[in-house]
């Protein structure tokens, strides 16, 4: 629903405060809320039914963990004021000028020509 | 944080949980109004009332009173939870996406929303972010074999072919003793790892790691296909033969294990030194089963000649001696090759001559083998006649009427004669021998459904769908068509569609097509359930293929057709809105001749007509409403019904912005068929109206690309370089450059009409390129008029000329605004020449 915006907390909320202790009773209710839709994934699975090796596998997940290295790319926005008349999304068109070193263009003839 | 409640009302608050989760959604909203009088800005309670109230379908109220919530309690995991679950049941995927991110920052541990946000991940293609949330459900519970595998898919989906495969790798070490051999969870995540080795381009590792695993796998074809399919992309032929060889014995009308096989045996359809070769194969496969389909028909592919004409009479005589309806419906593939097609008339028709001569020699009554052949040859030659690559409409006509003697109540006779009748161009007498057909067996689905598709496409909308509603429930709040939606029965509503965009009814021609439209959307939502659904089962490999189908969807020919039919009628609409009122369209044409003060009484007029009929429509519905029983209307589902406001469509007609509505269905259209030369024709047309001139010529040059030759792109290209050359203001200098530099369909050195003039020299032939010349030539030099409708009443003496390009010509006759006299003139031509056809018949 594109009339629906975000409220402005979701900005403010600050993401590193988590929840302090909260009482017993709040966290089963909420835990109680959480499975509400829950398609019970994996409560179909319990543990040990297969005879899991809980020991290799925490030897497993270590050694997982460690071959990862976090990766993230952060998206840089740029100025595409002319792209406009393509009817492109912003991330789009910026995506198209990245690949034409900012040449609007450049970028344009080769949007309009992609296909020919 | 979730504030503390007194101990009443918290285990108040627990049972607003349950009965929210066993649909007790009235006592939960009770409840949850008596926490509320006691602690009245407890925010979980108010989303958990939210919640409730979703799902009673207040989604407006639900969502302000979520958001009170979250400004009562803004750390609270719960109130952004039911913020994400608001959204997601809104279908606002992203936005459910950033509340449950919330969610997960406040309770990093809870289990169902890292798997609800994956599941909103995956579906939104975000598999950078699914990645990461699987990672992360992964390291809280990696005792679940599922989290493993659901870990793989997001490595796998994001093109980490490496990391997907050493997940999996890195989960089997850790079991202790192999899995017994009927756990299908653990078969499938093998063959899984298997695809993920052989997608990442090592064939080789792909195929010693099968034959190791391939013992203990479960999907046997599966395993043996692949195998096959190795083997010859290592070009380890021995083997690869010995592979398909055993695939036959299997399934021995597989098309493509035949193809495999050929490819092992370095066998080439097109060499002629392969044919003996390819022969024998087949002959020996057919030698193998009385029954085999496959093995007789392939080599009728690749034979030529005198050895096609032999394999070609052996094969149809046995076909027709058994009486198999289907026999045309399998050879008619080989008439793209005209000898070929010439071959097989000269067969059948000799069949039939021999039937004449030995007729009287061997009249054993009641002979039915005899006789079944021999209505099985006229039924061939009615299909052979009507078919358009050898049409000849009134043989066709001929045997078909043969074989109705000898059998009367044959249906697919009478389904072949209505057809002979719509290719005539008679549609009310086919769907009326449609019609006949069906009532010679009612219990027959395949021709009711065809009847009312001859209905429709004689414009009998209310017939249609009586014929319809004998195979539906009937139960839904809107009987026959209500069900017909819920079926997504797309071709029916299609038909539906395009029927009323012929008579002009707008409204209900884009209510049709937005449900097509909305089918498709349905399609894409169904795949949420599989998210947790296949890795549930196990069902890996056919998950992953069904993110991938899912991924093309709208390039179903089904989306395409509705699409183009929707932007037509938005394009009509644009250009003349008064066709939205239904009072003003009967004859299409009587507002072009009033002048601007008369329209707009007209249209004013229409209005107030249309509000009259609203009104009317309000007060029976209401009325009816109050007859009807106090149950309310359902769906199949049993879920309720909302009431459609608009079932006729005339809210979608009279839109302000017809184009800005094309555009929905353009969009798709233009992404997922961009080879689809009509679509880029439409296109072309919506974004000239949009003063959209880079898109524009977009698709004039993806036209170019698929047929530079197209009519309407010829057409199309004159008309933007007129308007180009023609704009008031000059375009922004980037926009006029893009346009220079890529704008090189028309060479700069040659005027106009002397290039839609070559354009007509080249095409002297083909009326519809013709056509668009004669338009060209209309719109560069109106006075010569005299000379277009000189040279359009020509082409009706063309030998290629088809029904509908003799219809397209009479409605550029409208479009010129022609005299009277040379319009009697076409349509007398015309008549002539399809004496049968409806459409010049009272014209």
């Amino acid at each position: 629903m594109a009339e629906e915006p975000q409220p402005p907390q979701s900005t403010k909320a600050p993401p590193t405060l988590l929840p302090e202790k909260t009482s017993a009773e709040d966290r089963k209710a909420a835990a109680a809320l959480s499975s509400l839709d829950a398609r019970g994934e994996d409560d179909d699975a319990p543990a040990g039914k297969k005879e899991v090796d809980t020991e290799a596998l925490g030897k497993a997940m270590r050694g997982w963990m460690s071959r990862r290295t976090g990766e993230e790319r952060g998206g840089k926005e740029e100025g595409c004021g002319q792209v406009e008349q393509l009817e492109l999304s912003k991330a789009k068109a910026t995506e198209l000028l990245k690949a034409h070193e900012g040449d609007a263009v450049k970028a344009m003839c080769a949007f309009v020509t992609a296909s020919a | 944080m979730p504030q503390p409640l007194p101990s009443k009302e918290n285990s108040l608050f627990k049972q607003v949980v349950k009965n929210y989760e066993a649909k007790q959604y009235k006592k939960g909203l009770k409840s949850a109004e008596q926490i509320l009088r006691k602690v009245p800005n407890h925010g979980d309670t108010q989303a958990m009332k939210a919640l409730i109230l979703n799902a009673q379908g207040n989604s407006t109220e639900a969502f302000e009173l979520a958001k009170v919530a979250l400004k009562n309690d803004v750390k609270s995991h719960v109130c952004w939870h039911v913020y994400g679950l608001l959204y997601r049941t809104a279908k606002n995927y992203e936005e459910a996406i950033k509340a449950y991110k919330f969610a997960l920052k406040l309770d990093p541990d809870s289990a169902q929303i890292s798997r609800d946000l994956a599941q909103l991940q995956i579906q939104m293609r975000d598999y950078a972010g699914f990645v990461q949330t699987r990672m992360a459900i992964l390291k809280s519970r990696p005792h679940v074999r599922q989290n493993w595998t659901a870990m793989a898919v997001a490595h796998h989906l994001n093109g980490e072919f490496e990391a997907a495969e050493r997940i999996l790798t890195t989960y089997e070490d850790t079991l202790k003793s192999p899995p017994p051999k009927s756990d299908i969870e653990h078969s499938e995540a093998i063959l899984y790892k298997n695809t993920i080795i052989a997608e990442s381009g090592n064939i080789e590792k792909a195929l010693s790691h099968l034959e190791a695993v391939m013992k203990n796998s479960l999907d046997r074809t599966a395993v043996m296909e692949m195998r096959a399919r190795y083997l010859l992309l290592l070009d380890r032929k021995e083997e690869a033969q010995k592979a398909y060889r055993a695939l036959l014995d299997r399934n021995n009308e597989y098309r493509s294990y035949y193809e495999g096989l050929e490819k092992a045996m370095g066998l080439d359809r097109s060499d002629d030194d392969s044919i003996p070769k390819l022969t024998e194969l087949y002959e020996s496969y057919a030698a193998k089963s009385e029954r085999v389909d496959a093995a007789r028909r392939v080599p009728l592919d690749f034979l030529q000649g005198e050895s096609f004409k032999t394999a070609a009479d052996r094969y149809l005589r046995s076909m027709l001696s058994k009486g198999i309806p289907s026999t045309f419906a399998n050879v008619k593939a080989l008439y793209k090759d005209s000898a070929k097609r010439a071959a097989i008339e000269e067969l059948v028709n000799g069949y039939a001559s021999e039937r004449l001569t030995n007729g009287s020699a061997e009249n054993h009554d009641g002979d039915r083998s005899a006789n079944r052949f021999d209505e099985a040859v006229l039924y061939f030659l009615a299909q052979h006649y009507n078919y358009h690559l050898s049409r000849d409409l009134s043989k066709a006509l001929d045997f078909i009427d043969k074989a109705l003697e000898m059998n009367p109540k044959a249906v697919e006779y009478g389904m072949t004669k209505a057809r002979i009748w719509k290719h005539y161009g008679n549609p009310a007498k086919a769907s009326e021998i449609m019609n006949q057909a069906r009532t010679w067996d009612e219990r027959d689905r395949a021709i009711n459904s065809k009847c009312a598709k001859y209905q429709l496409r004689n414009n009998e909308n209310d017939n249609a769908l009586k014929t319809m509603s004998k195979f539906t429930k009937n139960e839904t709040v809107k009987e026959a068509l209500g069900d017909l939606h819920d079926l997504q029965c797309m071709w029916y509503l299609t038909e539906d569609g395009e029927a009323y965009l012929r008579q002009g009814k707008f409204g209900l021609a884009l209510k049709r097509f937005h449900a097509i439209y909305d089918i498709f959307d349905i399609w894409q939502e169904d795949q949420f359930d599989f998210h947790s659904f296949s890795l549930r089962k196990g069902q890996i490999r056919a998950y992953v293929d069904m993110i991938r189908w899912e991924d093309h969807l709208r390039e179903h020919p089904y989306y395409s057709r509705a699409a183009i039919s929707a932007v037509k009628a938005y394009i009509m609409l644009h250009d003349k809105p008064h066709l939205a009122h239904k009072s003003l369209t009967n004859g299409f044409t009587d507002m072009d001749s009033m002048d601007a003060n008369e329209r707009k009484k007209a249209m004013k007029k229409a209005k107030r007509e249309q509000e009259k009929q609203e009104k009317a429509e309000a007060e029976r519905r209401d009325a009816e409403k109050k007859a009807a029983t106090k149950k309310p209307a359902t769906g199949a589902d049993g879920e309720p019904k909302k009431e459609d406001m608009d079932p006729q469509g005339t809210k979608l007609a009279q839109t302000k912005e017809p184009l800005q509505d094309a555009g929905k269905f353009l969009s798709y259209l233009l992404e997922f068929s961009p080879n689809n030369i009509e679509a880029q024709n439409v296109g072309f047309e919506v974004f000239m109206r949009k003063n959209k001139y880079l898109l524009a010529l977009k698709c004039l040059l993806a036209a170019s690309s698929i047929d530079p030759e197209n009519p309407t792109l010829h057409e199309q290209t004159i008309r933007f370089r007129r308007t180009l050359d023609k704009l008031s203001e000059p375009l922004p200098p980037p926009v006029a450059k893009v346009i220079d530099f890529s704008f090189t369909l028309i060479p700069s050195s040659i005027s106009l009409s002397d290039y839609n003039d070559s354009f007509l020299a080249r095409h002297s032939e083909s009326t519809p390129h013709i056509q668009a010349g004669l338009k060209v030539r209309q719109l560069l030099d109106p006075s010569s008029q005299p000379r277009n409708e000189k040279d359009l009443l020509a082409t009706l003496e063309l030998d290629t000329t088809e029904l509908q390009d003799a219809k397209d010509g009479l409605s550029l006759f409208g479009e010129w605004k022609s005299g009277q006299d040379v319009r009697e003139a076409y349509i007398n031509g015309a008549r002539k020449r399809w004496p049968e056809a409806t459409v010049f018949a009272g014209a």
